[in-house]
C-alpha cells in the first residue's frame, strides 16, 4: 500500500515536471523574438535595439534554455509565479483572482450536471429499453455533440436577448453565474448520464446479483448495498475525466460570457504574448488536475486494493 | 544433446523450478509428466528462452540453447495461428524471418507426410479442424529445421481417435527426421507409450528421471508410484505394461 | 451497419462535393446584400459582409471534416506507435512511454491545444500540430492495453520463436487485432477534432478569415447576435450534425465489435 502510494506521488511529480518542461519548450521555441514582443507590448511603439537587449537580459532570455527554465521553476516551487512581461506586476494575484471566478463556476456546473444526470440515469435504468431510457440516452448523445460555446451562445440568445431574464456578459452580480453554469452543467450532465447509466446496468448484471435477489433481499437494499458501490468506481473515474471537461468548458464559457476567470486570463495572456502569465495558468491548471487525480487514485486504492496491482 | 544443469526459476520470490537437471540425447524422446502447477509450462518457457533463469545453464550440443532455436508445438492448435492470416503465412514464418524460401515441391512433400492437402494451407485457422490445425503446427515446427522440438500437451485438445493418430505421427516423423522431442504431458499413458525416458516434475523439482520401460515396471520415487497407480486405476497403462 | 455506410458516405460526400455544390463564392463580399434573411437567392441568408451562408457552410465542411480527418489520423499513428512501443519494449520503456502519455493526459486536451495553437500563431499548420499533439493519448492507451493482452497469445509467442523482428511482429500480429478497437477510438477522436477545430476557430486561433470555417463563422455571427440571430444557428447546427453522425457511427461499430469479441 505504502509502496503504491509512493509510486502515485512519483508519477504525479514526473507528470508535473513533464508538463512544465513541455510548456517551457513550446514558449521558448515560439515564433518571433520574445524580447521584441515584450518590448512592443510594454512600450507600444518602435523600440530601439538596445532597449530590446535590455528587456532580453531582464527577462532572463539571454541565459540559455536550461538557465531560463531553472530561473522559472526554482522560484515556482516556493510559490512565486514570476512577473508579467507586459505589465511587470506579479502574476500570482491576477491568477488567484481569476481562479476565484473559475472555481465557483466549475463547482456550479458540476452541481447542475449531477442534479440532472443522477435522477435521469436512475429513472432511465428502472426499465432499460423503455421510452424514458431511450429519451435519456438520446438527450445525452445530443448533449455530447453540442459544443459548449454554441450552447452558451444559444442560451444567451434565448435568456438574455429574447427573454431578457438574465444578464449575459461579465460577472458583476451573482445572477451572472447562472447562464455560464447552466452551459457547463448541461455538458457535464450529458456525459455523466451515459456513464452513470451504464455503471448501474453493469452493476446489476454482476453474476452475484440474481443470487442476492433470490435470497429475498429487497430491491432497495440491493441498490444501496451492492449496485451503489459497484457503480461508484466508474463514477469516480468519470469525475477525473469531467474535471478536464470542466476546465475546458470553463475556458470557452468564460470567453463567451466575458467572465474574468482562468479561461479569459489564458486567452488574454496568449493574445498579449505574456508568457509568464501563460506559464502560470498552465502550471496552476496542471497542479489542480494532477492533484485531484491523485486524490481519486488514492480513493480507488482505498475502495479496491486490487487496483494497485492492475494499474502497474 | 539437451542438457539442463541446476536450473532455477523464480516468479518474484516464489520458486517455480528448483535445481532442475536433466538430459535429452539427440533424436530421443523425453516425456515430462506432472500435475498442473508442477512447473511444466515454465520448464518449456525457460528452455525456449521466454523466461529468464535465476541460476543454472541450458545447452544444446554444449553451446547455449539459444543457438539451437528449439521449436514449439502448442496445446491449443488454433490459438497458435494468427486468426487473420493464412496457415501458409504462419507456417513459413520461421523461414521468412531468416529470409529463406522453401520449394513448393518440398512443402508439398511435407504436407503429404502430415496428411494436409497443400491447398488447405491457404485457409485461415478457423476453417480447418483442430486435428488439422495441430498437424499444421507440427509442420511449422518441422520447417524451422531445429534439432529439438518441444511439445506442450500436444494431444490434450484433440479427440481420442485423433490423439492416437497424432501421437503415432509424431513418433514416425521423429524416426524419419531424427529430431529430439521433449513432450510435456499429464497423460502418463501417452508418455509411457511414446517416450524413451520419463521425468516426473513436482512442485518445481525433478522427482526422478527413469528410462520408460523401467518406470512402467517400477517408478523410483513415491510420487512416481502414485502417478503410476493412478494411471493403472484409469486403465491408461494397461496396453503398455 | 447499413446506416453506418450511409452516414459515412454522406459525410465523405459533404467534404468532397460540398464546395462544388455551393451556389456562390464563399468569400465574395457583397455589401449591398449584407445580413440578408434567407431567400430564393440566399437560401440561408448572408453574413455581415454579404457572403452567402450556405456556400460558406459547404466550403467549411471541407475544413472541418478534412482537417479533422488529417488530425485524427496523425493522432492515430502517433498513438499506435507509442502504445505498441510501450507494450513491446519491456518494463522500462513501458514506464517511460506511459509517463509521457500521462503528462499529455494531465492537461485538458482543448486547453493544451489553445495554448499550442495560440503560441504558434493562427494558421492551418499550427492548428493541425496543436490538435494532433493533444489527441494521440487515447490511441496509445488502447494500443498498449490490447498489445499487452496479445503478448502471451500463442501466435505471438510462435512469431517470437521464429525470430521475427519486433517491427514485423507489430505489423503482422498486433496491428490486425488492434485495428477494430483503434477504429472505434478513431471515430470518437474524429468527432472531438471537429469540435476542437471549431473551438479554436471560435477563439481566433484556428483557421483564419476570410476562409470559411464553422468556428470562425460563429465568431463572426456572435457580434451580430441581436440583428441576425439565425447567423449563429447554422454553423452550430452543422457542427452538431456532423459530430452526432460520427458518434453514431462509432456507437454502432463499438457494439458490433463487442458482439464479435463476446464468446460464441
Amino acid at each position: 500500500m505504502t509502496r503504491s502510494l509512493l509510486g502515485l506521488f512519483l508519477r504525479a511529480f514526473v507528470v508535473l515536471t513533464g508538463t512544465a518542461l513541455a510548456t517551457f519548450t513550446l514558449l521558448w521555441n515560439a515564433p518571433g523574438d520574445p524580447a521584441l514582443a515584450i518590448a512592443m507590448a510594454r512600450f507600444d511603439a518602435v523600440v530601439p535595439a538596445d532597449v530590446i537587449d535590455l528587456v532580453r537580459a531582464e527577462a532572463g532570455l539571454d541565459a540559455g534554455f536550461w538557465a531560463a527554465f531553472r530561473g522559472w521553476v526554482v522560484p515556482l516551487i516556493s510559490g512565486n509565479f514570476g512577473n508579467s512581461s507586459v505589465t511587470g506586476r506579479p502574476v500570482w494575484p491576477d491568477l488567484a483572482s481569476a481562479t476565484s471566478y473559475t472555481v465557483p463556476l466549475a463547482l456550479a456546473g458540476l452541481a447542475i450536471g449531477l442534479a440532472i444526470s443522477i435522477p435521469l440515469a436512475v429513472l432511465a435504468t428502472r426499465h432499460p429499453g423503455s421510452w424514458l431510457d431511450r429519451f435519456a440516452v438520446g438527450i445525452a448523445s445530443l448533449g455530447a455533440a453540442i459544443p459548449a460555446y454554441w450552447l452558451g451562445l444559444l442560451l444567451i440568445l434565448l435568456f438574455a436577448v429574447k427573454l431578457a431574464w438574465l444578464p449575459a456578459m461579465g460577472a458583476t452580480t451573482p445572477s451572472h453565474v447562472i447562464l455560464p453554469a447552466l452551459t457547463l452543467g448541461l455538458g457535464v450532465a450529458a456525459a455523466l448520464t451515459r456513464i452513470i447509466r451504464s455503471g448501474i446496468l453493469e452493476a446489476r448484471g454482476q453474476p452475484f446479483m440474481p443470487a442476492l435477489k433470490r435470497r429475498g433481499i429487497s430491491e432497495h437494499a440491493l441498490a444501496r448495498e451492492h449496485v451503489g458501490p459497484h457503480a461508484a468506481i466508474p463514477v469516480i473515474t468519470v469525475f477525473g475525466l469531467e474535471l478536464a471537461f470542466l476546465l475546458e468548458g470553463a475556458v470557452m464559457v468564460e470567453v463567451i460570457f466575458g467572465r474574468p476567470g482562468l479561461g479569459s486570463f489564458l486567452v488574454g495572456a496568449i493574445e498579449a504574448r505574456d508568457f509568464p502569465k501563460v506559464q502560470g495558468v498552465v502550471i496552476l491548471a496542471a497542479l489542480l488536475f494532477v492533484g485531484i487525480n491523485l486524490v481519486i487514485d488514492v480513493i480507488y486504492r482505498l475502495i479496491d486494493p486490487r487496483m494497485g496491482t492492475q494499474n502497474a | 544433446m539437451l542438457r539442463l544443469s541446476d536450473v532455477n526459476v523464480k516468479f518474484g520470490k516464489t520458486p517455480v523450478l528448483r535445481d532442475v537437471s536433466m538430459t535429452l540425447p539427440a533424436g530421443q524422446t523425453l516425456a515430462v509428466v506432472g500435475e498442473s502447477g508442477a512447473g511444466k509450462s515454465t520448464l518449456i518457457a525457460t528452455i525456449l528462452g521466454l523466461t529468464k533463469l535465476d541460476k543454472g545453464l541450458i545447452t544444446w550440443a554444449n553451446v547455449p540453447i539459444k543457438a539451437c532455436r528449439p521449436s514449439l508445438v502448442m496445446q491449443e492448435p488454433r490459438a497458435a495461428f494468427n486468426p487473420v492470416l493464412s496457415l501458409r503465412r504462419s507456417i513459413l514464418e520461421p523461414l521468412s524471418a531468416k529470409r529463406e524460401v522453401i520449394s513448393e515441391t518440398r512443402l508439398g512433400q511435407l504436407c503429404d507426410r502430415l496428411e494436409l492437402p497443400l491447398e488447405m494451407l491457404d485457409r485461415k485457422p478457423r476453417e480447418v479442424s483442430i486435428g488439422q490445425a495441430q498437424r499444421a503446427g507440427i509442420l511449422r515446427a518441422l520447417i524451422a529445421g531445429s534439432p529439438l522440438i518441444l511439445f506442450d500437451e500436444p494431444l490434450s485438445a484433440l479427440d481420442a481417435v485423433t490423439q492416437k493418430h497424432t501421437a503415432q505421427l509424431i513418433a514416425d516423423l521423429q524416426t524419419e527426421l531424427g529430431f529430439a522431442a521433449l513432450i510435456v504431458t499429464h497423460d502418463l499413458g501417452y508418455a509411457a507409450a511414446f517416450s524413451d525416458d520419463i521425468a516426473v516434475l513436482r512442485e518445481g523439482r525433478i522427482e526422478e528421471l527413469t528410462p520408460t520401460p523401467a518406470f512402467v515396471q517400477n517408478p523410483q520415487s513415491d510420487y512416481g508410484q502414485e502417478l503410476r497407480a493412478a494411471a493403472f486405476a484409469l486403465g491408461a497403462l494397461e496396453y503398455v505394461a | 451497419m447499413r446506416s453506418v455506410g450511409f452516414l459515412v458516405s454522406a459525410l465523405v460526400a459533404l467534404a468532397v462535393l460540398g464546395p462544388m455544390l455551393a451556389p456562390h463564392d464563399p468569400t465574395a463580399i457583397n455589401i449591398a446584400a449584407r445580413l440578408s434573411p434567407p431567400s430564393g437567392e440566399w437560401w440561408l441568408g448572408t453574413d455581415a459582409f454579404g457572403r452567402d451562408i450556405l456556400s460558406r457552410l459547404l466550403h467549411g465542411a471541407r475544413w472541418s471534416l478534412g482537417l479533422a480527418f488529417v488530425i485524427s489520423l496523425i493522432g492515430l499513428i502517433i498513438g499506435t506507435v507509442a502504445g505498441l512501443t510501450a507494450a513491446l519494449g519491456g518494463k522500462a520503456v513501458d514506464w517511460a512511454v506511459m509517463r509521457v502519455t500521462d503528462s499529455f493526459l494531465a492537461f485538458p486536451e482543448l486547453v493544451a491545444a489553445v495554448v499550442i495553437a495560440g503560441i504558434l500563431g493562427g494558421g492551418i499548420n499550427s492548428l493541425i500540430l496543436a490538435l494532433s499533439l493533444t489527441s494521440w493519448m487515447r490511441y496509445a492507451r488502447v494500443a498498449r492495453g490490447v498489445g499487452l493482452s496479445l503478448r502471451t497469445r500463442g501466435y505471438v509467442v510462435q512469431a517470437k520463436l521464429a525470430g521475427l523482428s519486433p517491427l514485423a511482429i507489430a505489423r503482422w500480429h498486433y496491428l490486425p487485432s488492434l485495428l477494430p478497437s483503434l477504429i472505434v477510438v478513431w471515430t470518437g477522436m474524429f468527432a472531438r477534432a471537429i469540435l476542437g477545430i471549431s473551438a479554436l476557430g471560435f477563439l481566433g486561433f484556428g483557421v483564419q478569415p476570410p476562409m470559411a470555417e464553422w468556428g470562425t463563422m460563429l465568431l463572426d455571427a456572435r457580434i451580430h447576435m441581436r440583428a441576425a440571430p439565425l447567423l449563429m444557428i447554422w454553423p452550430g447546427l452543422a457542427v452538431v450534425a456532423c459530430v452526432l453522425a460520427i458518434n453514431l457511427v462509432g456507437d454502432v461499430l463499438r457494439d458490433a465489435l463487442a458482439e464479435k469479441d463476446s464468446p460464441q
